[in-house]
């Protein structure tokens, strides 16, 4: 069956069975390999995509369920790897493997859309994706460092005043 | 293109060329006794060094990058002599083909370890990468003077710059990178000394696969594409010593995308590896018998797989029943006459009978998978002329040798392609993966075969941490002291070949207890008998191989020795330490103690427990990582358990990366954690029943202790010791002796889930 879909703000072309996760379309059929394969249970979140800008694990999720809705992937995130968490991962050395981490990126990216200033209470309960190299505790402080970051950003710059 | 060939004083060669106007660096063999080897063609040369004239550095690596930083860390040591603008290097990955034609520097200057991803500031690892650095430098400042007509020694380098000091002319590496590879070094240059290095032990650069890996373009084993690549669904059978006894390719074969089927016979190989340059060790010598459904993508395969009617001849291991029985089986082993006697220091018996207190104790740990990430997979090529393997590999000497098993074909006609590695904690060095992919894509010639083991399967079919039981028996003394001590394990030994299986060092379920600091020096008496368990179930390296178990056994015990001497914990282990030749272990006591503020006072409830460890020392004092870890535990009156934080100090000598170090350190305790908390497969009619982690559960970020490294214990020993290992042996002791003191209940098994915590 063809579908259209919609990822990282360009239209594709697949022909997939309708029954097929997005994330194997997302990474046999076209080529966005930065979406990962874990567990194929929804358990680790390894596959983690946005759709309609929610962190959603592909790796159960048909095609068929997604061809109307805005999908970004982590060659998404950022044109140039410019968003304030992927800076902060390099600067911080978040990744060990990294093979979890760009469902870790999608997951936290999402967080901050969200909610703007997470909690360690925020973090616990957004962030439940696997991490075997054991990066937890990089991951949350980066996350604090990026929201700070980010307020930083969209607040008036006081010294640009003065 | 010229080259200038150089003997230096490491009896290596160092062979410098100009090749698309930079100059390269690399060791040749066949140049060895040629003056002038100008005649060599520009295609036999392998350049482990190249500066290009736009001042980019390539620096070709051998060791694979497992998420350790173990890359990045050749490129720094290289750079400490080179003195190179660190933004501007760029890593390859070396192959066994280019250390063929290069001298086999790697495979002989480090030998077992040359292609491993766990040991990159191994000694005469980095010798050799110091001295390309060097040599490339005075090189460049060389042709720098030729240039200026002045002295070499009025020249300087720094940050990809040369400068002439006394006029202060700059020109940058790139400028005079082809003037460098013409020019002849009288000698090549010492070594500066380990004190005047400015980068290693000091900074600890962004890893260089960082900027790939947050972009989504960084590419894992699971990630090649080749023209023409075919998918592969992979299952094997069930009880790992099993073969396909029939199927039905007929039924399946209309379904879509599907291309064809592959069937593995199980059984041994078909050569064994001899004469390789390096020997393969903990390599796999068998396969279990397989089906492969190949298909134009990987969910076609696996749907056409998951349809196939498939029945399987269950091997002998379909004898064991349940876990029960082989726990019953281990522990019955522990009571038997025989085993092998690792060690024995005579009269033990005798000595243990004069002490006026007996401590025994039976431990146990499950059967557990190292559940990488990123599942098992390998992509290969086969062709009557070459194979082309691309792979996740921690071990690339394994990779080749194993692809050489499966087919016969020469060395020098396989190319092992180093991947990034997405986890692999000892899962990847086996080589039954490299196996499975070859003898997969070996029946479908000509066609890139890419195979993947489903997470299932990557569970089912692991190469696991050995269920292991331990009987500990110590004497203590009128002052509660160990004077004698006897230890009987019981365990399937992990794949290995000589000379690892025949070493006592490596020999199975000792690890850590036979080769610590307790056997032997600081407990005079000792015994040491091992019993191979004859369960069919394969065992591999899990992140500490052994250690892992026997430091929750030995430090456990240790604390029912304290417990019954009453003395406390850590004076009890500093008391032991004492007499033991290595300022390390004591100096580690003393600041994760200092740091985790032992002794205050904690509210009902909660407690600290106190492990000491170290993987690496093989028996030997200031070797290895020495590791004590403090754990502060909560436990609720009902058996609810809290890990509120961790202390670590270390003892690696001398460090290369701090931050490195620290990642390892926080990495190596959580996965310890995971381990003594949460991990455990069973088996019911020889088959392993976890196969995905909701019922084999892993931590998540609500989970995490406050975890705090601390580096006041290092003794600056000039060894830089292996890391990831030592931490995952201390957190579960650390956290079960907390527990006892809370609850006072003694937690001989892992993990610990399973027990009730509940006190009053």
């Amino acid at each position: 069956m063809l579908f259209q879909l919609t990822i990282n703000n360009q239209k594709h072309e697949v022909e997939a069975d309708p029954a097929t996760p997005l994330l194997w379309v997302l990474r046999d059929h076209l080529g966005f390999t930065g979406t990962k394969f874990g567990c194929g249970i929804g358990q680790c979140g390894a596959c983690t995509v946005h759709l309609n800008g929610m962190a959603t694990r592909s790796c159960i999720l048909p095609v068929e369920a997604v061809a109307a809705m805005s999908i970004s992937t982590i060659e998404g995130l950022s044109p140039d790897g410019s968003h304030p968490l992927q800076k902060l991962w390099v600067d911080m050395n978040v990744p060990q493997c990294g093979y979890c981490q760009s469902g870790m990126l999608m997951a936290a990216s999402a967080l901050l859309q969200e909610k703007p200033k997470p909690t360690d209470a925020d973090i616990d309960a957004a962030m439940t994706n696997i991490c075997r190299c054991g990066t937890y505790p990089r991951i949350r402080a980066a996350i604090h460092k990026a929201a700070a970051a980010i307020a930083d950003n969209a607040a008036p710059a006081a010294t640009e005043q003065v | 293109m010229t080259i200038d060939v150089q003997m230096n004083r490491r009896q290596f060669i160092v062979a410098a060329a100009a090749i698309g106007g930079g100059l390269a660096l690399g060791f040749h063999n066949e140049w060895g006794n040629a003056a002038t080897p100008a005649g060599a063609a520009a295609s036999e040369f392998n350049p482990w060094l190249v500066i290009h004239p736009d001042n980019s550095v390539v620096i070709r690596v051998t060791t694979p990058e497992v998420g350790t930083g173990a890359a990045t860390q050749l490129a720094m040591t290289v750079c400490e002599e080179l003195q190179c603008d660190w933004s501007k290097v760029r890593i390859e990955y070396g192959t066994l083909n280019d250390d063929d034609n290069n001298h086999k520097i790697f495979t002989k200057s480090v030998p077992v370890f040359a292609f491993f991803s766990g040991r990159s500031t191994q000694t005469e690892r980095n010798k050799t990468l110091l001295q390309v650095g060097a040599s490339a430098r005075e090189r460049l400042k060389l042709a720098a003077a030729q240039v200026w007509k002045v002295p070499v020694s009025e020249v300087t380098a720094e940050n990809s710059v040369l400068t002439h000091k006394v006029s202060g002319k700059t020109l940058t590496y790139g400028a005079v990178a082809a003037r460098a590879a013409t020019v002849k070094l009288a000698v090549e240059p010492a070594l500066k000394p380990q004190n005047e290095w400015t980068s290693l032990g000091k900074k600890s650069p962004s890893k260089l696969h960082i900027p790939q890996i947050v972009n989504g373009s960084a590419q894992y084993g699971i990630d090649i594409r080749l023209p023409g690549m075919l998918y592969a669904a992979l299952m094997q059978s069930p009880v790992q010593d099993g073969q396909v006894k029939s199927y039905d390719f007929a039924k399946i074969k209309h379904m879509p995308g599907v291309r064809g089927i592959a069937v593995i016979k199980g059984g041994a190989a078909l050569k064994v590896s001899q004469g390789l340059a390096s020997q393969p060790w903990s390599m796999a010598d068998d396969r279990t018998g397989a089906v492969a459904v190949v298909a134009d993508h990987y969910w076609q395969a696996r749907k056409a797989l998951e349809a196939l009617p498939l029945e399987w001849e269950d091997g002998a291991g379909v004898r064991w029943k349940n876990t029960e029985q082989i726990f019953d089986a281990a522990k019955k082993a522990l009571d038997e006459t025989g085993g092998i006697v690792r060690k024995d220091s005579g009269e033990v018996e005798a000595e243990l009978a004069k002490q006026p207190k007996i401590i025994e104790a039976t431990y146990t740990t499950p059967y557990c998978d190292q559940a990488p990430i990123e599942p098992l997979n390998g992509t290969a090529l086969v062709t009557p002329e070459r194979i082309d393997l691309w792979h996740p590999t921690q071990i690339a000497d394994n990779a080749r040798a194993a692809v050489y098993e499966e087919t016969g074909l020469a060395p020098e006609k396989i190319f092992v392609h180093q991947t990034l590695i997405g986890g692999a904690f000892g899962r990847r060095t086996t080589c039954d993966d490299v196996r499975m992919v070859v003898a997969v894509a070996a029946q479908f010639p000509g066609k890139p075969v890419h195979v993947i083991w489903s997470r299932e399967e990557t569970m089912r079919q692991g190469r696991y941490r050995a269920l292991t039981a331990i009987k500990l028996k110590a004497g203590l003394d009128k002052d509660g002291m160990p004077q004698a001590l006897i230890a009987h394990s019981a365990a399937r030994a992990a794949n290995a070949r000589p000379p690892f299986s025949t070493s006592v060092q490596f020999s199975p379920t000792t690890m850590g207890l036979l080769d610590g600091s307790y056997v032997g020096t600081i407990v005079p008496h000792t015994k040491v008998v091992t019993h191979e368990l004859p369960v069919h179930i394969r065992t591999g390296a899990y992140r500490g191989p052994h250690y892992n178990s026997t430091c929750f056994m030995v430090e456990s015990f240790i604390d029912e020795c304290a417990h019954a001497a009453k003395i406390d914990p850590l004076e009890y282990r500093l008391r032991l330490h004492a007499k033991w030749p290595d300022p390390g272990w004591t100096a580690c006591l003393k600041e994760a103690a200092k740091q985790a503020e032992w002794g205050k006072p904690l509210p009902k409830g909660m407690a600290r427990g106190i492990a000491i460890g170290n993987f690496g020392m093989f028996g030997q004092p200031q070797a290895g990582t020495t590791v004590c870890t403090i754990a502060k535990v909560e436990v609720s009156s009902k058996g609810e358990l809290k890990v509120h934080q961790i202390d670590l100090a270390l003892d690696c000598g001398s460090l290369m990366n701090p931050d490195a170090v620290r990642a390892q350190m926080e990495g190596g305790t959580i996965f310890g954690m995971n381990m003594a908390l949460n991990e455990k497969l069973t088996v019911q009619d020889g088959r392993i029943v976890e196969g995905n982690f909701d019922v084999y559960p892993m931590l998540h970020m609500a989970d995490m202790p406050q975890i705090n490294i601390h580096f006041g214990a290092l003794t600056q020993h000039e060894r830089f010791a292996e890391l990831g290992e030592a931490p995952t042996g201390t957190v579960g002791p650390a956290i079960a002796n907390a527990i006892f003191a809370v609850t006072g209940k003694r937690l001989r098994s892992m993990p610990f889930r399973d027990h009730d915590l509940s006190w009053s």
